[in-house]
């Protein structure tokens, strides 16, 4: 009887589809009313020696139809799951994302401003219609000075509204409005009448600076700057210092860069000098801090100005300074499109 | 400026190569001459008079007219040096007859001389003296000319010398208010405007003066009875009259610049000693002279520690003093300070800053360590949020893989007028570079247009592109500027929410939170006027967004642009906590809206149950954003997790809107109470 019941339970589980024929089978031979059950029941009619040795083979008989049942719950359960997991399987396409870029001018004045903001730096915007006392006068360019030979300007209404030739409009601008000490950098734009060609362009980027401590001076500068090439072109960069005039600035210092094309031999790009011109900086006129209403006997200050576009142009190996600004510049969709 | 190592060799004998290289020693002075301020800016090695020589070009600093001269160049080169200058001796020429002339320009004339000379025979210059020019880019004219020439490369001095059997009459210095034009030496016309210095006679004008000679008193081959004159003028109005007459000459250079009326007395003997020399018959026989304010030179006060203080080392007052002397500089000490005056010819120095820089560049920048970055000096950040604002929007953008771009902010009317929705007036420049764009943009889409045209000449894929920058307008007459950011995205398919979307997730990740839209009130002509609607933020309208009227209908091209200042101004006053401690679950109640032409209707469900409508009006006008946005101010911003429409449908000829409100903080009946008091359904 045993093994008929085992064979045929094994029978039914073998046709099992769903958990509704696990159900029916379980009740067919586990049930209050099935199979098993019964034979236990009848269990209650025989002798005590029957029960003796009857009782043990139904018991036993019990436990290996739940054991068989167990398992094949168990199958049901795991085609199931893997019915449902196939059904909800997805796949990777070959599509690749594009990605998103920053403009190198902003990539540059970035990489600059966390330089300086680490040297405790703020950064700071101004207006680029300009006047004419902002842009000239309070940088000590009064007016026809020479130095506006360097400067010609777009104007808005002459003479008085223009746009700024410069991003140091900022820097009068901060002089007047805080107090010190502050260490402040301002990346901006700026605007000349000069004719569009490869080297030049109306419009370019200035990155300006200016420094107003109770103790300051060309040694700091130096240093800061050493450190800014340093950062920027690595350990190796050899930088200049040299005398130069600016209007804004007393003494004036011309920074150099040692052309990374010739090592300093010579090259078409440094025009055969070695050296790079990378910015003008020197300790802020004193005539440039009185107009600001800046007390020259406690407070030094210096100031610096980097031509951005020629700091971009060499770190992207970008030739033609219009790329920047004329539509011709382009971004790869997807730098690591060779990689997937 | 050009010089040749010859000629600053003369005037500072004592500058020898200490291993007799040459070679090295030009090499040594060009250094040394980038050093101190006037840069080289080409070195070529040439032969003159047929012996090695090397003609060295140098960027002179734009303050220092005196060292557009050989003997400016040599006076530095002796300070850096430590060396003598040897200049060439010249006889005081003086007569005893006065020339008729008659100076009519009020201040703008510092001092005239002028000598007239009989007998000047002219002819060919000497072979020397046509190479020696032409190392300067001068062409050789004739002897006279030549020998005016060369003085002017010698001291700096221009001087101008008229053939006086072709002056009618007297000679005056006026301000022009009579001729048209004048023809010069080269016979070019030029014409003038009528506020010139210039030379005249009774009957011609002679010459722009400090710019350029007139062909009528011309000296010619023929010339033996000449004047010759030497000015200085308001700098200013040299450099004015030149640039006006787009003129620019060797003797314009020089004398728009500051140079010292005192050395006129240097050079005009230096030029009549030449042409007697030159011309053994030629005889000085009248002169004349102008000079109403006798230039003299400033005391500056001097802090012996100024030097030290601005270079940040220690330099010795013995130091400074020898440096000033080797510069020519008289010191004396006075008390605890020095009392400096430089010679008349150094024009630049005029305050204790100036002494020092001339301490400075001869003692050497070079002297001054580079390597020490300063001592971090805590200092306020008074960085603008504007800044962080921008950053954050780039990087936002960037990661939602647009681009950025820069463009010109110039342009021009019709394509302002195209993308223009702003109510101010556009700004013209007066004379921009490219008559093509005189106008400054008023809005980004102007820059992002051009991008978009080239990329798409170029056949560049995905063009999802953006911009912060300025955009410029004119309202009530003032000029304005504003911050702004512009985004554009060309598909080839329909994507205007996925473009919004964008839009408003770069808005909220800066967060504005309450971002709803509405028709706009001006739309561009470049868009569509069924895609088009303002952007808008606590009831202010912040910007606009979109969509191109196009032809093709494979592309569709989505434009937004956000006042930033506009923006910002919403960030800071949004007080919203982002971060907080969940403590009770979140409870979502639904509100049934309907928007109706006239009247909305808004009922209220609670995990299915619906309860009956009851009508709330609303402006009739109004979108559902602008609905949305007052019912999030109407809650509490600690109780209010999110709010946003979850369905829409179309029912008897209005729109129904599911609304679904989610709750922080509140047990249910609280946050039941709050949705009902909301929605208008208590």
């Amino acid at each position: 009887m045993e093994k008929d019941l085992i064979t045929e339970l094994n029978s039914d589980l073998e046709k099992v589809s769903n958990p509704d024929d696990l159900k029916r089978i379980y009740d067919k031979y586990l049930g209050k009313e099935g199979l098993i059950k019964s034979e236990l029941k009848k269990l209650k009619g025989l002798s005590p020696e029957e029960r003796r040795i009857k009782g043990p083979q139904i018991q036993s008989l019990q436990a290996k139809a739940q054991e068989l049942f167990d398992k094949a719950q168990q199958d049901t359960m795991q085609k199931k799951t893997e019915k449902t997991l196939e059904e909800q399987r997805e796949s990777l396409d070959e599509s690749v994302p594009k990605v998103g870029h920053l403009h190198p001018i902003t990539q540059t004045v970035r990489m600059l401003n966390r330089v300086f903001e680490s040297m405790g730096y703020s950064v700071m915007e101004g207006p680029e219609i300009e006047t004419d006392e902002y842009c000239f006068k309070r940088l000590n360019v009064p007016e026809n000075h020479p130095a506006r030979d360097m400067q010609d300007t777009i104007y808005i209404q002459e003479p008085n509204i223009l746009l700024r030739t410069q991003a140091s409009s900022v820097e009068a601008r901060i002089l007047e409005s805080y107090k010190p000490p502050f260490k402040v950098v301002v990346p901006g734009r700026v605007y000349r009448n000069e004719k569009v060609n490869k080297s030049n362009h109306f419009i370019f980027h200035h990155y300006q600076g200016v420094v107003v401590l109770e103790r300051t001076n060309l040694k700091d500068l130096f240093g800061t700057f050493t450190h800014l090439f340093k950062q920027m072109y690595g350990e190796d960069v050899i930088v200049r210092f040299r005398n130069k005039y600016y209007p804004e600035v007393e003494p004036g210092v011309g920074l150099d860069m040692q052309c990374f094309n010739c090592k300093g031999q010579g090259c078409a790009l440094c025009k055969n000098i070695g050296w790079i011109e990378m910015g003008g900086a020197g300790m802020v006129h004193p005539k440039a801090l009185e107009m600001a209403g800046i007390d020259r006997s406690k407070w030094m200050a210096f100031a610096f100005a980097l031509g951005l576009d020629r700091w971009v142009m060499a770190r992207y190996e970008i030739t033609d300074i219009r790329t920047l600004l004329g539509g011709n510049l382009a971004y790869k969709t997807d730098k690591n499109e060779n990689t997937l | 400026m050009k010089i040749l190592y010859s000629q600053i060799k003369e005037l500072v004998p004592g500058l020898k190569a200490q291993d007799g290289s040459e070679d090295k020693k030009v090499h040594e002075i060009c250094d040394a001459f980038t050093l101190i301020g006037h840069m080289v800016d080409g070195f070529e090695k040439i032969k003159y008079q047929g012996k090695d020589d090397y003609l060295i070009s140098l960027e002179i600093r734009q303050n220092r007219a005196d060292c557009l001269s050989v003997i400016g160049i040599a006076y530095e080169v002796a300070a850096y040096f430590r060396l003598r200058v040897e200049l060439l001796k010249v006889e005081t020429k003086e007569a005893e007859g006065k020339i008729d002339i008659k100076v009519n320009t009020g201040e703008t004339i510092k001092r005239i001389r002028a000598l007239e000379i009989t007998g000047a025979k002219n002819a060919e210059s000497p072979a020397w003296l046509q190479e020696l020019l032409k190392f300067h880019d001068i062409n050789p004219i004739n002897l006279l000319v030549d020998l005016s020439n060369y003085v002017m490369i010698y001291t700096g001095y221009p001087s101008h010398l008229l053939d006086k059997d072709k002056i009618k009459g007297t000679l005056f210095w006026s301000i022009n208010d009579k001729f048209e034009q004048i023809t010069t030496l080269d016979g070019s016309k030029i014409k003038l405007g009528k506020d010139e210095i210039i030379l005249e006679d009774d009957k011609n004008i002679l010459a722009l003066a400090g710019i350029v000679g007139g062909n009528v008193a011309e000296i010619d081959l023929n010339s033996n009875h000449i004047i010759a004159e030497m000015a200085i003028y308001d700098r200013a109005k040299v450099r004015k009259n030149a640039r006006d007459l787009v003129i620019s000459t060797e003797a314009s250079t020089r004398l728009e610049k500051d140079l010292d009326p005192n050395g006129i007395d240097y050079a005009m003997n230096m030029l009549c000693g030449l042409i007697e020399e030159y011309c053994p018959s030629a005889k000085i026989e009248k002169e004349f002279s102008y000079y109403p304010q006798p230039r003299k030179s400033p005391e500056i006060k001097l802090r012996p520690s100024s030097p030290s203080r601005f270079a940040g080392i220690e330099i010795t007052p013995e130091q400074s003093v020898k440096i000033l002397r080797d510069l020519r500089f008289e010191v004396e000490k006075s008390d605890e300070r020095y009392i400096v005056t430089p010679p008349t010819d150094r024009m630049d120095v005029e305050l204790e800053e100036d002494v020092v820089e001339e301490i400075l560049r001869i003692y050497g920048f070079d002297k001054i360590p580079t390597d020490q970055v300063p001592t971090l000096e805590v200092v306020k950040d008074i960085t603008p949020a504007i800044i962080n604002l921008d950053e954050k929007i780039r990087d936002v953008l960037s990661a939602k893989s647009y681009d950025e771009v820069l463009s010109w902010p110039l342009t021009n009317k019709s394509v302002n007028e195209k993308v223009n929705y702003a109510n101010w007036q556009m700004i013209t420049t007066q004379n921009s570079v490219n008559d093509e764009f005189p106008d400054l943009r008023m809005s980004i889409a102007t820059g992002l247009v051009n991008q978009l045209d080239q990329y798409r000449k170029k056949n560049v894929e995905f063009i999802d592109i953006f911009e912060i920058g300025k955009v410029f307008g004119k309202i009530d007459g003032k000029y304005a500027e504003r911050e702004s950011l512009g985004v554009l995205s060309c598909k080839n398919k329909k994507d205007l929410n996925g473009f919004k979307k964008v839009i408003e997730g770069t808005l909220r990740t800066a967060g504005l939170d309450s971002v709803s839209y509405k028709k706009s009130a001006k739309v561009p002509e470049n868009a569509n006027p069924h895609s088009c609607w303002d952007i808008v933020a606590d009831e202010q309208n912040i910007g606009i967004i979109y969509k191109f009227r196009s032809t093709d209908p494979k592309e569709h091209i989505y434009f937004a642009e956000i006042n930033l200042g506009k923006a910002l101004d919403l960030i800071k006053i949004s007080d919203v906590k982002s971060v907080f401690e969940l403590k009770e679950k979140i409870i979502t109640l639904d509100a049934n809206v309907e928007l109706l032409r006239q009247n909305p209707k808004v009922s209220s469900r609670s995990g299915g149950s619906k309860t009956p409508p009851s009508g709330v009006e609303i402006n009739k006008d109004e979108s559902i954003e602008n609905y949305l946005a007052k019912i999030k101010q109407k809650i509490d911003p600690k109780h209010l997790w999110n709010i946003r429409i979850v369905d829409k449908f179309a029912i008897d000829g209005a729109m129904r809107y599911t609304v679904r409100a989610s709750y922080l903080e509140l047990s249910d009946q609280q946050a039941k109470k709050l949705h009902l008091e909301t929605f208008g359904l208590s």
